[in-house]
Parts: C-alpha cells; structure tokens; sequence
C-alpha cells in the first residue's frame, strides 16, 4: 500500500469553488438588515494634544445616527501584550493626543457611506500641534520630542541576544567586515482592505463579522476594550481577503463598528479606502542595521555582531516581536560560533510598523546574505561553498535559543548549484544571486496570555461516515483550510471528500491563536491529527469485535478501509464500521478533540524549514534598471502535505519578497505617506513575473505532523538578498539600502565609473 | 551562587543575564531601581550599541555584582 | 439628484432599474442585484478586482458609471458557470491552485475569458492579466492556468 493516499497528492482547494464562482462571501460582501454604514476620522497631524472635538454639526446632519470619539470609549489601551502591560500602548480611538498621520479621533455611523464621509467633514477637532519626531535615530537624542510618557528617549523596546564568547571570536578572525544597512517598510496589501461588520443586540451579546486572521485574538481584545465578556462576543470569519500579518491585532474597524453598534443596537459596517489601509494600518518595520562579522581565512564563521534600531512608528503593535525575530534570524541558517544581537524598537511619529510576512527576518536575511556575498568575494570563496561550510544541520543546537532537528539546508545547496552551473555562461550585466535562509513553524511565546492550548481540534463523525472537522486556524488564503482536511483524512484514513470543515467562527470553532508566524501546519495540523488519531481509535474499538486480530494495533484504516496491517485484503468498509458503532453508542456521534502546545522547544519554536534561492537579474547600465530573469527555489518544508499549496505560498512569497527588494516602498514628507495607493506603490504585476522553479526537498520533521513544517512565510526571507546579490555579482556594485531602485543602482554605476 | 534581580526577585545564573534580563525586561520598576544607583538607564543602554565590547552589558553587570543579593 | 432608468442585462437576465447616476457600475451590480462576486479593491481602477465583462470586453467597473452601461450586457463572474458546470477556464483555475484568498479571483477570471475570447490573437497572456493585481500567488499559477485553456488542454464543448 502507498504510503500516503491523501498527503502529497494534489487535491483542489476545499473552498476552491466557492472562490472562483463568486459564491465566497468575504466580509466586505455582509450586508446585515437595518445595516448602518461606519467612517473613522483620523489625525491630519503626526503629533499634536487633541484640544476639543466638536461633533455638534455632524450629528445634525440628515442620516447621521451615531458620531463617537474617545469619551465614548472606557480609555483603555490595548495591544497583544496582556503579559507585559507597558506594551499595551494603543487606545484606537485617541483621546488626548495623536501620535501619527491616520490615527482615529472619531467615528460616525450614518445611512450611507455618502453621509458618513460628509459627517467627518463637519467634525471639528481642535489640535495642538506638537513638533514631530520620524527618524529612530533622532528620536532617540536627548531632546527630541517625547511620544509616550514612560518611554524615555523613545526607546519602547529592547532585545539582546548572545552566545559564545564574541569578542574571542573578533580576535581569532582573519577578516572582518562591517557593514550598514537600511531596511525600508513595506505595505501589506490585502486585496481586501480591513472591515468589519458589527452587530450588537439588546441581549448583551457583540457579533463581529471580520476580515482576520485570528478571530480568537479579535474576541477576546474587542471584549476587554469594550467591557464584555470573553464569550459575549462572537468573531465570524470564513472568507479573509489576505492577511499578510496585517490582520491579527485588533484594528480600527473592528473597534469603531462595535462602539457604534453598542451605541445604536444596529449593525454597523466599515470598510476601510485602499488609502486609509496604507496610511492607517500597520506595516513593515524599517530598520537600521549595523552588522560586523570575523571570519577565518578559508570563510569558517567566527563571530557576527549585530545591532539594529528600528522604526516603530507610534505604538509598539507586534512590533516587539519583530525585534526578536529579526535578531534571532540575522544569525540564520548557519552555525555562527559566537553572536551578539542588540536591537532597539524606537518609537516615531508615523504609523506603527508591525508583524508582516517574515516578522523581522526578511530585513535580517537581506543584509546577512549581502554581506556574506561580500566576504565571499573578499576571500575569493564561492557563495556556495562559503555557505555550505557555515551550514545548520540536523541536530545543531543554536546556543540557549533553538535545536534544529530537520535540516535539508545541504540538499537544497546542491540543487541551487547544479541550478546555477546548468545556466552555463551567463550574458552581459546579467547576475545570478543567491541567499539561504530559515524560518520558524510557529512561535512558542505566549505573550497572549492564553490559558488555552495553542490550537485545538475537535471531531465528529456522523453516520455516514462523513467528518465535521471544527478548526480554530484562519484561512486567509494560505491554505490551511485544505491542509488540514488532508491531515484528518490521512490520519482518519478516509478520503479528503468526506470531510466538512468548519472554521472561521469563535462560537462553534475551538480556539487557536491563529494564522501568523507560519504556526498553521505545524501546530493546527497536530491538533487535528491528534483527534482523527482518536476518532480512529475509537473505530478501530469496534473494528476489533469483527476482525479480530491480535491486538488492536494491528488494525488500520486507509482510504475507508479498516483493515489488517498484515493482510490488507481482509477488511471492512469505513462507512460500515461507522454506523454500527454509532447505534452501538447508543446513538451518540463519534467525537473527539486534540489539541497542541509546545513545551519545552526552546526560544523561538519547535521547527524551522530551510532553503537556498537563486534569482537571477539583469541590469541595464543606462539606466539601472533591474529586470528578473528566473527566480528559482530549493525549500525544506519537511513532508509536504499540499503539493500545489507549497508551490502556490512559494510563488506569492518570492512575489512579495521581490517587490520588497526593488519595487515597493512607503516614502514619507514629516510622517505622511506620500504614495498611498495602488498607481504609486508599485507592486509587482503580471507581466513582471520572472519564470519560477521550485525544487522540494525533503525531510521529515520529528515535531510536526506527518513530518511537516512551514512553508510560505520564510519564502519572503531571500528574494531581497539574493536580489541584491544578483546585481553584486552582474555589476560590482552592492546597494545596501532597500528597495534597490534603478536610481540607486544607476547612482552607483557612475560613482563606481568615476573611481 | 546565584544572583538574584532586586526588582522582581528572579534568580540568574550571572550577572550578565541578570544584567541582560534588566534590561530586557526595562519596565520602569527595573528602570528606577538602576537610575537610583547612579547610572541613567537609557544612556547604559544607548552605549551598548553606540561603544563596542558589550559595554553597557558590562557596567550593569558590574553594579549588579556589587548590589545584587546572591543566593546558593 | 433625480434618479434615473438603467436598463441592463446580466449574466442574460433582463433588469430595469431606478437608480441615482452617480452610481457606480460595480454599485448597481453588488448593492443593488447582490451579485457580491465582483470585489473593490481600491476605487481608482487600479487594482482590478471589479473586472465584468461589458458586451463581452473586460472594464474595471468601478470607473464607469452604471449609467454609461445602459443597454449593455454585462457577465460577472456569477454568470460563467453553468449551473454546477464549471467554464474551462474555471476547471483550470481549480486545478492549478491559480487563486489563495481569491478576493481577486473574480476579476481575474473576467479579464482572462476576455483575453481568451478576444485577445489571445494579438496580446501575450501576461498583458491580458496586467490589470489585475493578485497579492497571493505571485502570477505564475493564474499564467498557468490561462495558457492550459488557450493550448486547448480544456475541452471547451458546448459552451
């Protein structure tokens, strides 16, 4: 018998009809009856106190039903921190003064959107405006303007990270490098934009529809901010329109529709402009990073120093996480014997900078791999071998932070060179790059506070052997939804056809922290496989009466069949088995649950995927204009369990990771952004697309189900690195300041003429 | 022997990880009690990056095995 | 303002209705028939998530007015399949994997049975998709998709 009949085969996606007839109701399609339509007001100042607010004109417009500003809310400010009461910073609505360009001041419900937008027009807010800080590096001198009361020179968050003994390793080195780095921001991007409807009624009970990707989170904060309890409030969210790490934490649309709704007992929805989700929503931090690395001779690691101070922007959001994260992976994939990490989050007046895709790591890779690149060519050591020398491997442990079971980074090394030598003699300023990196399958932290298992499944088997799989993980397009049905149907051994999942709803779903830090696969994926394992054995219980073997151990089920191991003929049908042991239960479903923590995994989390990317690039020298060729992938993911998933979430990343590299980037004039929509911020389009080639290799992970880890979020990790290292490599020349734009590469190229 | 943090009482096994917890942790409690010993806080911290060697690491430590209480 | 007659026919059902001419098409079609497959994405017709075919040529529906569509045809993606009968391109699509958080998907469907039915001639694929912003899937599947439909590989009977 085949090893697997489910996993790794390609199956569509459970919620693929839905989605390409239309019939996928997203948030932003709810219309409730007596459904009102919600604006939010925002700061026109970077930092000013908020004087008075004067809703007197607005609330006597026609159709206006509800105009509300802070004193209307309980004043409290709020943030993922619950265990670190200082990071809870953020109020939503503001109260007294405003910290960024976009930050609300007031909401109104209205008839129409048409009423509403005309209401904030008539709001008066009275400011007084206070000089502005928007660089980390100013607004941690003695004398800048103060954001936040308890945060002396703005400094909102410190990490260190260190092992080995690293100035030892500096004295051993035959050669160091230092470097300076600058990271830029980046927008999300969700195709759909932030919303929420509201729906509060006379019972006391708060219903959300939202576009998240943690309804556990969104219920939980929304109850705490608003004076509810936990479970007076449901968060329903089947179909999200991306997320990207923009949509775990609790934002303005979700608050200001429930206060409006509270207010009137009447739905309430809002959606944020594509320019309020630009301006207004969180984003990816910019970082400044000074990198300093020993090495021998003959390209063995000896010692890396890094220090980053990054712009946070007005409140800390998961901004902390971030600093840790990038920090921890500035070290990785390689065995770097002594490290030393100092980051500092520095609080800014502009919008706050937050989890995106990556979490840190992309804006670490980018420089560790450039300035690898840059040693190599020093030392004359091929990128490959220089790489291969330093690599993790399976078994490694990072000092006091990590052990790295699973590793395929070797494998994936050979695949990229023989990659890289079939492309033979490559043209005129063209360059091939590579990068390597790694990421983690969901985070160990708890700084949540949950008192919940980290995630959770519950099953029930009906009786025609059809399974109602309830998840508390959030689709937001990743997948996860088809990744775990082919979990239940392996290890249940039915087919993936006879699975019903369930997801997206707080009152029938069991809980999970949700779709960020690539946590999904790993830790739904064991909580769902831990409750088909007893569902199964339930079956099995009475399988045993009528087949009798040995022990019951040597019962399976595969494909609806439960059968002898030793003698896979002899067998009963699934469906059978299940509806005698149902009448056996005396009626009762077969139920089970499962659920996943990780304990005792170390720092970070229990898995890490691996890869090698190579991208190549060609650069014109008139202009420096930048242009992909191939971008081509070698990825450890551990067992793939969705084969067209894994290829999907690998194309999107490098997509993202690309436009970060060279195209896309939030400028900003005193803490506005100047380019807040889709003409200015360039994304990649269609015809931008280099060809992709993902090569699998894999391994088998011991903590994750069926041997599975991430894959998808550490794809946005190399592509800005090994950009970069494409255009070194076809022109000389090394642009450590993202996004590489043709003027900086056409900047160079003349100042390298010159010399 | 062990050190423990005089603000929240959390036993380290040095005191460059008590130093690094204090500075981890960096609530106001941890930031008064290290401005009431003569240092300023953030300008330990700042030194940290801005002065290589782990300086502002270094001198907290260095308080700390002066003031901390040490336990077996 | 006073409202006027729109007369429109969509996914071939006949509508007449009085509306106010202001009115955006990607309005009338999903506040007003409650065909919520046709997504905004951004209102400047940039994004193209509000691609619908207007007599068989792809617009971006927010940046006409429903108004200037009277008389018109107009397919949204509601109309593409028959019944539980899926378009090629739509059985493509599925098996690609060519959408993730398919808030695009819509759209991108519209502009590619465009490109199919008008375009194929004269224009790579990668420009018939040009006006459609996926943030999901990098591109490459939805490209996939489209050319196993133009190569012939879905049997395009009875349609």
């Amino acid at each position: 018998m085949k090893k697997y009949t489910v996993i790794n085969t390609p199956v569509h996606n459970i919620d693929g009809i839905a989605k390409i007839t239309g019939r996928a109701k997203y948030t932003f399609d709810i219309t409730l009856p007596r459904m009102l339509h919600g604006k939010i007001l925002r700061s026109s100042y970077p930092h000013a106190e908020i004087l008075n607010i004067d809703t007197s004109k607005a609330e006597r417009l026609k159709g206006v039903k509800a105009v509300l500003t802070g004193k209307d809310t309980l004043g409290l400010k709020q943030g993922i921190w619950r265990r670190f009461k200082e990071l809870c910073d953020e109020e939503i609505l503001a109260r007294d003064k405003v910290r960024y360009i976009g930050e609300p001041v007031a909401t109104v419900a209205a008839i129409d959107e048409d009423t509403a937008e005309e209401a904030l027009d008539l709001i008066e807010v009275e400011y007084k405006p206070l000089p502005g800080v928007f660089e980390p590096l100013e607004a941690i001198k003695e004398g800048a303007p103060q954001l936040h009361e308890q945060a002396e020179r703005n400094i909102n968050v410190t990490r260190h990270i260190e092992w080995g003994d690293v100035d030892d390793g500096f004295q051993k080195a035959d050669y160091v490098r230092e470097d300076w780095f600058r990271c830029s921001s980046q927008a999300h991007v969700c195709m759909e934009t932030h919303c929420a409807v509201a729906d509060y009624t006379p019972e006391g009970k708060l219903t959300v529809y939202t576009s998240t990707q943690s309804h556990y989170y969104i219920k939980v904060l929304l109850a705490e901010i608003l004076g509810l309890r936990e479970n007076d409030v449901r968060v329903i969210s089947r179909y999200t329109g991306g997320g990207f790490g923009s949509k775990f934490e609790l934002d303005s649309a979700q608050f200001c529709s429930s206060l409006l709704s509270m207010k009137l007992c009447q739905p309430v929805k809002i959606v944020l402009s594509r320019e309020e989700e630009f301006t207004a929503t969180k984003r990816r931090t910019p970082m400044f990073y000074y990198v300093r690395s020993g090495v021998k001779k003959d390209g063995t690691f000896l010692a890396k120093e890094a220090r980053v101070f990054t712009e946070g922007g007005a409140y800390t959001a998961m901004g902390a996480t971030a600093l840790y994260l990038t920090g921890f992976f500035q070290s990785f994939p390689y065995v770097w014997p002594s490290y030393r990490y100092d980051g500092y989050r520095v609080y800014t007046n502009t919008a706050p900078t937050s989890a995106m895709r990556g979490f840190g790591a992309p804006q670490a890779t980018f420089c560790a791999e450039t300035q690898i690149d840059l040693i190599a060519d020093e030392l004359g050591i091929d990128p490959i071998e220089i790489r291969r020398k330093n690599a993790m491997y399976p078994g490694y442990e990072v000092p006091g932070q990590a052990t790295i079971q699973s590793c395929g980074l070797d494998q994936c090394l050979d695949k990229i060179d023989g990659w890289i030598k079939s492309r033979g003699e490559l043209p005129r300023h063209r360059g091939i790059g590579i990068a390597a990196y790694g990421f983690m399958s969901g985070g160990i932290f708890n700084w949540f506070d949950t008192p919940y298992a980290f995630s959770s499944a519950v099953i029930q088997i009906n009786i025609d052997g059809k399974v109602d799989l309830f998840v508390g993980s959030q689709d937001m397009g990743q997948g996860s939804n088809t990744t775990m049905a082919m979990i239940c149907a392996e290890e249940l051994g039915v087919k993936f056809e006879d699975i019903r999942l369930h997801m997206g709803d707080t009152e029938n779903c069991p809980v999970d922290l949700g779709a960020w830090g690539s946590r999904e696969t790993l830790m739904q994926g064991n909580a769902v496989k831990m409750a088909a394992s007893k569902a199964k054995q339930q079956i099995l219980e009475f399988a045993t009466a009528k087949l009798s073997p040995n022990i019951v151990y040597d019962l399976d089920i595969k494909d609806g069949w439960i059968h002898l191991i030793a003698r896979p003929e002899r067998g009963l049908s699934y469906y059978d088995v299940v509806k005698e042991a149902i009448r056996g239960k005396e009626g009762q479903p077969i139920i089970a649950r499962g659920h996943y923590t990780p304990h005792r995994k170390g720092m970070i989390s229990p898995a890490y995927s691996f890869g090698v990317q190579a991208v190549e690039a060609d650069v014109d020298p008139e202009t420096g204009k930048i242009t992909l060729k191939n971008c081509v992938t070698a990825h450890d993911c551990g067992q793939v369990i969705n084969p067209l998933g894994v290829k999907g979430q690998l194309e999107g990343a490098m997509a993202m990771a690309a436009g970060y590299g060279f195209t896309e980037d939030l400028p900003m004039d005193e803490g506005k952004i100047l380019n807040p929509n889709l003409v200015d911020y360039m994304l990649l389009r269609a015809t931008e697309m280099p060809e992709t080639e993902v090569m699998e290799v894999e391994t088998y992970e011991p903590e994750g189900p069926f041997g599975a880890k991430e894959a998808g979020e550490g794809l946005t990790n190399p592509t800005a690195g090994a950009l970069s290292n494409a255009v070194f490599h076809a022109t000389g020349i090394s642009i450590k300041n993202l996004p590489i734009t043709p003027e900086k590469v056409f900047n160079a190229l003349k100042e390298k003429k010159k010399k | 022997m062990s050190y423990q943090c005089p603000v929240c009482e959390k036993i380290w096994p040095d005191t460059m990880e008590l130093a690094r917890h204090v500075f981890g942790v960096g609530d106001q409690a941890h930031k008064d009690w290290v401005n009431s010993k003569g240092m300023n806080f953030i300008e330990l911290l700042l030194i940290q990056t801005m002065e290589p060697g782990n300086k502002g690491y270094k001198t907290l430590a260095e308080l700390l095995e002066r003031e901390a209480k040490k336990v077996d | 303002m006073k409202k006027k007659l729109l007369h429109l026919t969509v996914n071939d059902e006949y509508h007449e209705l009085y509306i106010s001419p202001k009115k955006l098409l990607v309005e009338i079609l999903r506040d007003e028939l409650g065909l919520t497959g046709t997504k905004r994405g951004c209102n400047t017709g940039a994004c193209g998530a509000c691609t619908v075919l207007l007599d068989g040529a792809a617009v971006k529906s927010c940046s006409i007015l429903a108004m200037q569509a009277d008389g018109a045809k107009v397919t949204t993606v509601e109309g593409l399949a028959d019944g539980a009968e899926l378009t090629p391109l739509q059985q493509s699509f599925l098996d690609h994997g060519a959408f993730q958080c398919g808030f695009c998907t819509s759209g991108m469907l519209m502009s590619a049975t465009a490109f199919l039915q008008e375009d194929r001639a004269t224009k790579d694929i990668k420009e018939g998709i040009q006006g459609n912003i996926c943030r999901c899937t990098g591109y490459n599947s939805i490209l996939r998709a489209i050319k196993a439909v133009a190569e012939g590989k879905y049997k395009e009977e009875g349609r």
